[in-house]
């Protein structure tokens, strides 16, 4: 069996792959506990599974993961700073921009790659961003204002 | 009295789990031997099974069982019981499953899963329902009419495919037409749609070896899920646990039952043994629940000067493979057909027909987005051909004190105000006024009232229990599931309110589990804040009666001298001598140790009294225990080459009795608003000819993304008070979808001069209609 050797939220992890069509997904995931991307679809449409691979916002459900080997990888577990939330995670809760909460993860990652490359993102760049998610439950406006939200106090520092 | 929390935007109680991905799903649960299930599907619509072969599958690496419904006798239901949870020789839609192959991990039950071999006898199948409805037409369960069944509501009829006929007669509506100046009738379709949830079905499920069943399940009713099992198995709902995680939205589609028969039946082959079935997109698409379906044809009757006279309709439902689910979606579809008017007299037949598509099942708004897309259109119609002002003729109609609804319901004020709600949507329009054509564009407005009441079991309750602790801090356990609408954080918010105590010290349990929690019908019908919260005052009054008693025995004085403010008690007139909540919580306790009093603990129910199924004959009776009413309307922008449809303004105004969270009922109404617009104008399950789903997954299955938003979303609200809900709060989380796609159509109709009656209506459809229009 082929193993592959990752940095996932700064730790690293060596990992077996049951087969070659293996997706990081299914190693998060299954393997190293972070349930925290979503399946939403499975096939690279809804966005719940973004994570940062190497910097660069990927759905993990069709990303192979021989093809993360060696990469660095980033979650929604390790966005956080232990219990104190990023301030993308505080503008979510202050805008209601979380209902059930499956997308939310996906896009928070999204969000944080986005601002974090792009402090100033204008808000075509924003609506650029949210459209490789989808949420069936708020109509995006709350999502809308939350990246909006984080893009002030990001800005604020 | 000031109110600390009612009315306010409190955050969420279970945001920061789901901002950290905490927040467990059941398809983040792994439990011990666990075994990954892998689902065959038929594949093919409508079929005998002649043979099927699993040798080669069992023999594959890692497998432990493949299970087949051969020898499996049981069909399950909760009042029509005609479906078995897996496919024993027949095959009545292409998601139907076959076999499940159970193995050590999912890629090794996917591999065999190819093994399994089945061959198919291929009968006629039928998608259309009209057609299916016909006498003569192809039979999809020659047994309709002889299954088990609760016979006062599901209405089957024998040797066809209606398997229920829901009849509303209300006054003489021949005599009503012939009355009439102006009659209107037309054709309408609301075609199948997936509820498509982002959180695809998922449940596990062990059968221990002492006879027990355990299972986590995504499903909005476990109490409703145990009961099921506890039926299809023969034995004690008392050895079932069911327990429910967070839930990725439900909409409907994960209520009554899906998937949990079929992963307990899979797992009663291997006792001891866990199966995990989480489904993928696709099978959510075509082997859980659809939604909608409809087929109708409304006719109205009115005088010259607006007033109704008489309403006509007739509904076909294609209901799919199996009726218990949407049986009751028929019924009430018709019951509320009327909307929020008054009609004199009404003629209204409702069918479920079998068809050969996944079940139908509740889809938020239960039948009233259906019948009420027919109804909206027709008023809008109706108003120009009377040469009356659509808000006139609405305003003349409204159900309002003293009116009658179809049931035959005499409608109070306190049960809502129609016309502050058409007077805040006027307004908010008027104030983005319409641009007229240019070259490039063409824009309508449309707009379309609603209302809605709760179709639920005759004996719907929610039960709440409450425990205060030593440290004053409260437990609250009902089993309002958590599935994006809030219920956690209202029923956090009235809990404090009751108890006058900071909100910080209110903890509903996070996991709902019948083990544990007391029973709860199900989380449908828009009721947990409405049911669930009164259940909760109720316990919140008896813990506060307990907490004054022990205080009482303390003070050793009669308990109605005993005053409590949320932090203390004390004796009427003497504020200064305290006893804490704390110190009360566990009865109270001297300084030698000796306690008096008991331990502070309540429970609450609530259920909405008198509910009646409608009569038989007239389909009339108190089968409606609440209504929220509401108007909507939309300014629309046609792009003339390419026929592209943008929303510019979608405003919207209802009456839920009182806005419990400014925040968390904003995201319902702009969440609801947003999936009505993936009704109006982009979702539809295509099936190929060959009968089996074409768009099964998201991409082909287009849901709305960013770019679907409105530009603009006026949320209003109106708050009559009412005797009903925990301070007035009425149900409100299906009602923001059900009048979207009447005001989206008129408004098209508005802008374009054609007057759709189908959906969804695309951009391709509206270029058609343009052309057509330029050609004559
Ligand atoms: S689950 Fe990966 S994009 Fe939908
Ligand atoms: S919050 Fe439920 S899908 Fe976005």
């Amino acid at each position: 069996m082929a193993t592959i050797s990752l940095k996932v939220n700064g730790t690293p992890c060596t990992v077996e792959l049951e087969h070659d069509r293996v997706r990081l997904s299914e190693i998060l995931r299954g393997q190293l506990g972070l349930t925290g991307a979503k399946i939403g679809c499975g096939v690279g449409k809804c966005g719940s599974c973004t994570v940062l691979v190497n910097g660069e916002p990927v759905t993990s459900c069709t990303l192979l993961a021989r093809k993360a080997d060696a990469a660095e990888v980033l979650t929604i577990e390790g966005l956080a700073d232990g219990a104190v939330l990023h301030p993308i995670q505080e503008a979510f809760l202050d805008a209601g921009a979380v209902q059930c909460g499956f997308c939310t993860p996906g896009l928070i990652i999204r969000t944080y790659s986005l601002l974090r490359n792009n402090p100033g993102a204008d808000d075509a760049q924003i609506v650029e961003m949210l459209r490789h998610h989808l949420c069936r439950c708020t109509g995006y406006l709350a999502i809308l204002e939350a990246v909006k939200l984080s893009r002030e106090r990001m800005a604020q520092g | 009295m000031t109110l600390r929390y009612v009315g306010k935007g409190v955050r969420r109680v279970d945001g920061a789990d789901k901002v950290t991905g905490q927040a467990m799903f059941v398809s983040d649960i792994t439990v011990p031997r666990m075994l990954h299930a892998r689902v065959v599907r038929a594949g093919v619509p409508h079929a005998r099974i002649i043979s099927l072969d699993t040798t080669e599958a069992e023999g594959m690496p890692g497998v432990r069982k493949v299970v087949t419904g051969q020898g499996c006798g049981i069909l399950f239901g909760t009042c029509l019981w005609d479906q078995p949870p897996i496919a024993v020789d027949r095959v009545r839609h292409a998601g139907e499953p076959v076999a499940v192959v159970l193995a050590m991990t999912e890629h090794q039950a996917d591999q065999a899963a190819r093994k399994v071999k089945v061959e198919y006898d291929p009968l006629p199948f039928q998608l259309d329902p009209v057609e299916a409805a016909r006498p003569g037409a192809p039979l999809i369960h020659e047994r309709n009419g002889s299954y088990r069944r609760v016979e006062y509501i599901v209405r089957s009829e024998a040797g066809t495919n209606i398997f229920h006929h829901y009849k509303l007669r209300k006054g003489d509506a021949a005599a009503g037409f012939a009355a009439a100046d102006v009659i209107l009738e037309e054709h309408f379709e609301f075609p199948l749609s997936s509820h498509c949830s982002l959180e695809p079905h998922g449940a596990i499920c062990r059968f221990t070896q002492g006879g027990d069943i355990d299972m986590w399940a995504s499903n909005q009713a476990p109490f409703v899920v145990r009961d099921v099992l506890a039926d299809m198995f023969k034995i004690p709902v008392t050895r079932i646990r069911v327990r429910v995680p967070y839930l990725g939205g439900g909409f409907g589609g994960k209520s009554d039952v899906s998937i949990e028969p079929l992963v307990a039946y899979a797992a009663s082959q291997v006792p001891g043994w866990a199966v995990k079935l989480v489904l993928t997109r696709k099978e959510a698409i075509t082997s859980s629940l659809i939604g909608r379906g409809m087929m109708g044809r409304m006719k109205i009757g009115a005088r010259k000067d607006g007033a109704f006279v008489a309403l006509e309709a007739e509904m076909y439902f294609a209901d799919g493979a199996y009726g218990d689910t949407s049986w009751p979606v028929v019924t009430v579809a018709g019951h509320n057909c009327t909307g929020p008017y008054e009609f004199p007299s009404c003629k209204v037949d409702s069918y479920g027909v079998y068809t050969n598509s996944p079940p139908v099942g509740a889809f938020r708004g239960y039948g009233h987005p259906e019948g009420q897309f027919m109804l909206g259109r027709m008023i809008d119609l109706l108003a120009r051909k009377l040469g009356i002002p659509q808000g006139d003729l609405m305003r003349r109609n409204f159900l309002c004190e003293g009116r009658r609804n179809g049931l035959g319901q005499e409608i109070k004020r306190s049960h809502g105000d129609l016309f502050a709600c058409l007077d805040k949507v006027e307004a908010a329009m008027a104030g983005t006024p319409l641009p007229p054509e240019d070259d490039r564009y063409l824009y309508g407005r449309g707009m379309a009232a609603m209302a809605k009441s709760p179709k639920m079991a005759a004996n719907a309750a929610s039960t709440a229990y409450l425990q205060i602790s030593n440290d004053g801090s409260v437990f609250v356990n009902l089993a309002g599931i958590e599935m994006g609408q809030g219920c956690q954080t209202a029923f956090t918010q009235i809990a404090a309110e009751a108890l006058k105590v900071p909100i910080e010290r209110i903890r509903m349990y996070r996991e709902v589990d019948t083990q544990f929690t007391p029973w709860e019908w199900q989380t449908v019908a828009s009721m947990q804040t409405y049911r669930g919260g009164r259940a909760i005052l109720q316990a919140c009054e008896k813990a506060v009666e307990l907490l004054r008693l022990n205080a009482s025995l303390v003070f050793d004085c009669p308990v109605d001298e005993v005053e409590y403010d949320g932090d203390a008690c004390f004796r009427k007139g003497m504020p200064a001598n305290r006893l804490p909540v704390a110190s009360l919580a566990r009865g109270y306790m001297f300084g030698n140790g000796l306690t008096v009093g008991q331990p502070v603990q309540a429970t609450g129910t609530y259920r909405v009294n008198g509910i009646t199924e409608p009569d038989p004959e007239t389909g009339m009776g108190n089968a409606a225990g609440s209504w929220t009413f509401g108007v909507q309307a939309a300014d629309v922008r046609i792009e003339k080459a390419t026929g592209r449809i943008d929303v510019l303004h979608f405003a919207s105004c209802f009456d839920p009795g009182r806005v419990l969270n400014p925040v968390t009922i904003r995201g319902q109404v702009a969440g609801g608003v947003v999936q009505g617009l993936g009704a109006a104008l982009m979702e539809k399950l295509e099936f190929g000819p060959d009968g089996v789903i074409r768009n099964a997954n998201f991409g082909p299955y287009r849901i709305p993304t960013i770019d679907d938003m409105p530009g603009k979303l006026t949320i209003e609200f109106v708050e009559t008070p009412n005797p009903e809900g925990p301070w007035s709060a009425k149900p409100i989380g299906e009602h923001p979808i059900v009048a979207v796609a009447p005001t989206i159509l008129n408004a098209i109709g508005n802008a374009t001069g054609t007057e759709f009656t189908r959906m969804p209506v695309r951009a391709a459809d509206v270029l058609d209609a343009l052309r057509r229009k330029e050609g004559v």
